[in-house]
Order: structure tokens, then sequence, then C-alpha cells
């Protein structure tokens, strides 16, 4: 068996009342690509930042292999967030050598492993150009550039396929394979069950911040008894699933006594049909 | 090179190249500050005398109502450029209501209607004239001067007539020699009294108004466009990652205040030439206070702006917060125009803002004060570590990564 890369042990995280992550545990192995599904609000990107270093768990553990916690080994990590996170008044190439600086790491040694991926990705052509005008996958691709470029040990991807048209997400597909062909490590958030499957060696099944399984495609559906994964996730999932946390914080102060005076107490669209739904 | 110095050095770096990229950027801090004090010291000057050299080539009509008008009051009015219309009349009322005229002035068929009476030895008068009309306000006042002028030659007349000799009458105290020539205070340092009254107002709402944007930008801004989550990824701290912000803020920020500066220095050098203004006697103390005061200053608004934009949700929201916050700002820097510097308490310069202005304001009559340099320079340096301990905690939050949008 491979080695253990990161540990994740019995992590909880709270935000206030909200219990984001509840005794989450599990680990990443060498040259694995692990898929971290669930619904919107399961805890997926709350464990994502957890595993980056960007929040600190309220309890339990994220340590790499040497027992360091991940927020003081930042540089051993690749992430790609949700929002991709790129400046529009730089170009795709600033971008990625902005992080890369940031990593410690020289120009000459980003530039050659981004001109590397950016062939595999088609984006050799839009390096010096603006990322102002990019679409989604373009910024996808850069992304995922700005966070191969300094050698990471684990890429952490918060769904990178998301919003993506069928050319783009596949070519975001094909480069994770081919970083696990290379032995890269790489840890998936979708909530696409036919994506995880096709392109992750693991599952973990997240719902409302509780781990529901863990395990290759065919453990989790011989473990539920399922014949497909989807069944399998369904049947693993069953509890109804929670709003986002950040959605479900309340205001407080002022913004709560502003809010309640001026939210809506009728639904539109009663009022837009006269008030009576009955009729 | 430290990589923490690295880091943060990069940070500022690209804060400030992305910054520059837009060009409403380059108007606001480079183009605005540089052309606000000539274009207000001597293009708008200049506009306004030719504004008045306008008005005063203008010919305005004015009807002059009563009995028995003196010739020597025509005559008055025949040396300017003021067309008379005499009308012989009688008043049953106060002068001064406007009556049937009022359509008149006001449909502008005359400028102006000078009502002038004799009542036993006393002449009485009034003009009845439209406010709101630049034409009508100009009738007005060249009335008033041939009357002024009128009156003074009545006057001479009748002090002669009683046997007195007028100037002596008239002017019987009058100031020997001179009077700029009384005043001890030297040329540089009446020109730093009259920018002790301006330069502190400007330099601190300028640091104030310019730091908004790039502080919004890069804090609420990077929260709201989803950046900061890959930025709070890597390996640097947040302390840095505030400190490279703050130095882009701050660079921004000084480089606008300085434009604004040489405008001034620019604008000052036009008029010194005109004898308007000289130019500010300052010894290299004062200088370097003055430069000490502004940085302290700087760094407490840039790390205050940058922590209140770093709790805002959106730019937004943010927004909202930074710019009635200005108000903080231009009270203290008005209220201190008026505060006497001359056996001043100390305690003044122990306030938030105000010892700042204070301080900049004596500092430009070149007033060193031991005591008071103390205090401002050490509460200054306490309200700066504050700020920049608040704008820490802000960049601390875990919270800073999720957006309302």
């Amino acid at each position: 068996m491979s080695e253990s890369l990161l540990q994740i042990s019995g992590v909880h995280k709270e935000f206030g009342d909200v219990k984001a992550l509840n005794g989450v545990s599990f680990e990443i192995r060498s040259g694995e690509v692990v898929g971290l599904v669930g619904s919107n609000g399961a805890g997926k990107t709350t464990l994502l930042r957890l595993m980056s270093g960007v929040y600190r768990p309220t309890r339990g553990d994220i340590t790499l292999s040497n027992g360091t916690p991940v927020h003081k080994m930042r540089d051993s990590l690749g992430v790609v967030p949700e929002s991709t996170g790129l400046y529009s008044r730089l170009t795709a190439w600033e971008n990625i050598r902005y992080h890369s600086r940031l990593y410690g790491i020289d120009d000459e040694v980003s530039w050659a492993r981004t001109v590397k991926f950016a062939e595999s990705l088609d984006m050799e052509d839009n390096l010096s150009r603006y990322t102002k005008g990019f679409s989604r996958g373009m910024r996808q691709k850069t992304a995922l550039l700005r966070a191969l470029a300094h050698g990471p040990k684990v890429l952490l991807l918060d769904e990178p396929t998301a919003g993506l048209d069928i050319t783009s997400a596949r070519t975001v597909r094909a480069l994770v394979n081919q970083l696990k062909d290379e032995g890269g490590t790489v840890v998936y958030s979708t909530h696409q069950l036919f994506e995880a499957q096709q392109v992750c060696d693991r599952i973990i099944v997240i719902h409302n911040g509780v781990l529901k399984a863990n395990g290759s495609p065919s453990e989790l559906m011989s473990q539920t008894g399922c014949n497909s994964l989807e069944e399998a996730y369904v049947n693993l999932t069953q509890e109804k699933a929670r709003m986002r946390f950040e959605d479900a914080k309340e205001d407080n102060g002022i913004s709560k006594w502003w809010n309640k005076l001026f939210r809506p107490k009728t639904p539109i669209i009663q009022v837009l049909s006269g008030g009576d739904e009955d009729e | 090179m430290s990589k923490s110095f690295t880091r943060v050095k990069t940070i500022a770096k690209k804060e400030i190249v992305e910054f520059v990229r837009d060009w409403r950027t380059i108007v606001a801090i480079i183009v605005i500050p540089l052309l606000m004090f000539p274009v207000l010291f001597i293009v708008f000057p200049i506009l306004l005398e030719s504004e008045a050299a306008e008005l005063d080539s203008l010919t305005v009509l004015v009807e002059i109502q009563g009995q028995e008008i003196p010739e020597s009051l025509i005559l008055e009015f025949n040396n300017t450029s003021i067309i008379i219309e005499q009308v012989n009349m009688t008043f049953n009322q106060s002068l001064s209501i406007p009556g049937e005229d009022v359509d008149r002035v006001r449909n502008m068929e005359v400028d102006a209607v000078l009502r002038i009476e004799s009542r036993e030895d006393i002449w009485y008068y009034s003009i009845i004239y439209l406010s709101t009309s630049e034409s009508s306000t100009e009738a007005r006042s060249r009335t008033i001067d041939s009357l002024i002028r009128w009156e003074n030659g009545l006057t001479e007349a009748r002090i002669i007539e009683g046997g007195l000799e007028p100037e002596t009458t008239l002017d019987p105290l009058r100031w020997d020699g001179d009077n700029r020539s009384a005043d001890v205070a030297t040329v540089g340092e009446q020109a730093g009294l009259i920018l002790s009254l301006f330069i502190p107002l400007v330099l601190s709402v300028w640091t104030f108004s310019s730091a908004i944007q790039p502080s919004i930008d890069m804090t609420a801004g990077e929260r709201e466009r989803g950046t900061l989550e890959a930025l709070l990824s890597l390996p640097c701290t947040r302390g840095e990652l505030l400190l490279g912000k703050w130095l882009g803020v701050a660079s921004i920020t000084g480089v606008g205040v300085l434009l604004q500066i040489m405008g001034l220095l620019f604008a000052i050098g036009y008029l010194a030439s005109s004898d308007f203004i000289g130019v500010p006697e300052l010894s290299a103390t004062a200088t370097l206070l003055i430069v000490i005061s502004i940085m302290l200053f700087a760094i407490m608004i840039v790390a205050l702006e940058l922590a209140l934009a770093m709790r805002s949700h959106s730019v937004k929201e943010a927004g909202s917060i930074l710019a009635p916050a200005i108000i903080l700002i231009i009270f203290p820097a008005l209220f201190t125009q008026v505060i006497n510097l001359d056996g001043i308490e100390s305690f003044w310069f122990a306030i938030p803002v105000v010892n700042v202005l204070l301080a900049l304001r004596e500092l430009l009559l070149d007033r060193v004060i031991f005591e008071h340099v103390l205090i401002w320079s050490m509460t200054s340096l306490f309200y700066a570590t504050m700020a920049a301990y608040y704008a820490t905690k802000q960049f601390n939050r875990e919270d800073i990564v999720t957006t309302l949008s």
C-alpha cells in the first residue's frame, strides 16, 4: 500500500451554532485520486478549506505524513477553489507567477511546469492574455495551471468541472488522469457521481457534515447492496440535506432588526396573483 | 532577503500593478490630484477675472425716479457705463416697496430702478433690482458706487459750508507708512500661516479618500471576486498578506498625496511670483516632523480602512461604511482650523486625527515645541498600532473567504 500523505482525524468544524463537519476521519494516500462527493451544503468545501489550511478545525487534526499540521506546510498543496480566484487585470501567466512567487518558486521553474501542463490543457496561446475575457473553462484551466506550477504533493480541486462545457470538462478530467498516471495525488470534490466514478480511485461520501462512506465505487455499491453508484449514494444520503452554513447563519445586531423589518412577509407569487392561491 | 519580506514585496507589487492597470485609477490617483490645486488657484481665478471683465464691459439700464433729481448726481452717472432714464415722479409710500416696478425689473425692461427723494436736508433712496440676475446686480452695484461718489461730494460741500476742512474733518486718524512693514512675521511665516489653514485639511481628507478605493478593491473586492480563498491557501501568513496590501494601498495613496502637494506647490509658486503668497520657511526639523506625522497618520488611516473593508462581505457594504466615515476626518479637520495655537493646551495633541492636524498646523508655522511633538508622535504611534492590530484581527477572521454574492 502507498504511503499516507494527509491524515484527517476526528475533524469537527463549527461556525457559531452551525456544525459544518462532525468528526470526519480519513486519510489520503500517495498517488490516488480521492473524490469528495456530497450534495450542496454537505461540507465538501469546508473540508477542502480545512485541508488547504484556510480554516482551522474546531476539534481534531489535519496533518501531513510527518505529523505537521497542514496549515504549516501549505507549500505541499495546490488548491483550485470553486471560484478559481483569478485576477482579471493580470494575464494568465502573471496570475500563475504571482502564486508561484508566493510559494517561493523561481519564475523559470514555474514557467517550465506551466508550459508542460498548458499543452495538455490547450492553453499555451492564452498564457499572455488578460484573464478578464476568459470563459469559465479557460479560467478553470488557468487556475489548474496555477495550482500545479509549484509542484504540489497534493492537489485539492473544488468542483473543477462545475459550469464547464463538455469539452472543457473532459480536458480537466483528462489532466487529472494524466496526473494520476504520473503518480500525483488529487482530492477531487464533486457532486456528479459519473465524474467521480470516471476519475477517482476512492470516493468519500459526505452528507450534512458527516462522513457516510469511504471506499472505491465497487466497495460503496457492495456496502449498500446497490447495483449502481447513484443508488448507493441515494441509499447513503437519505437524511434531508441542510442549507449551506453561510445561508444558515443568522444575522445579528442591527442587521437582524433591519432584515426583520424589510423581509417580505408574503410570498411574491401570492402578491402577484392577487393573494389567493386557492381560487 | 528573507522569505517573508519577499512575499510582502510580491503581494504589494501585484496589488500596485493590478490597480494601475485600470485607467480610471490613473485618472483618480495621478491626474486629479496633480491638477486640482493648479485648477483651483490658477485657472479658476483666471476664469473669474474673465467673467468680471465681461461684466465690466456690460452696459446697464437704470431708471432714476424722483422729483428734482440733482444735476450733480446725473453727472456721476454720466461718467459710468450706465444708461439712465429719468422719470419725474413723487412717492406716497416707502421707496423700497417695488410696486408696479416688480414686473418691469423681473422682465428685464430695466436692469434696476433708483428712487430718490429729498426730505428736509436728507436724501432718501432705494434701488429696486433682481438679485438672481447678474446684469441687475451689476446695475445695483454701479448705482451704489455712483451714489457713494455723489454723497462724498455732498458731504465735502456741506463741511466747507460749515467752515471746516473736509480732509481733516473726515480723516482725522491715519496709518503712517506701509502697514505691511509693521508686521514682524516674515513673508515665509505669513505664507506658512496661510498654508497651515488648508494643507492639513487637504492632506487628511485626500489621504483618507484616496485610500478608500484601493482598500476596498484589495479586501472586500478580493472577497467578492473569490480571489481571496486561493490567496489564503498559499504559504504566506495573514500578517504578510495584510502588510503587502497595506504597502500597496499606502503606495497608491502616497503617490496621490505627493502629486497633490506637488500641484499645490506649483500653484503656490505661481501665486508667489505674483506677490500673492510667499514660500513658507521651514527648518529641516519641522520638515522631517511633517513627513513623520503624515506617515503615522497614513499608517493609521490605511490600516483602519483595510480592516473596515475586510470586515465587509461585499464591495457595496465596504463602500457604504467607508464613504461616510470621511466625516470622521472632515469634522476634526474643520474644527482644528479654529483652534488657537497660541498657548494651546497639550491634551489637544493626544486626540486622534486632531493631533496630526494640529501638529501639521504648528509645524507649517515652523514651531517645533518638544512637548507637543512628544505627545502627538507617541499618541499617533499608539493609534497606528491599534489600527494595525485591529486590521490584523480582521485579516485573521475565518469568515473572510465567504461572500454574500
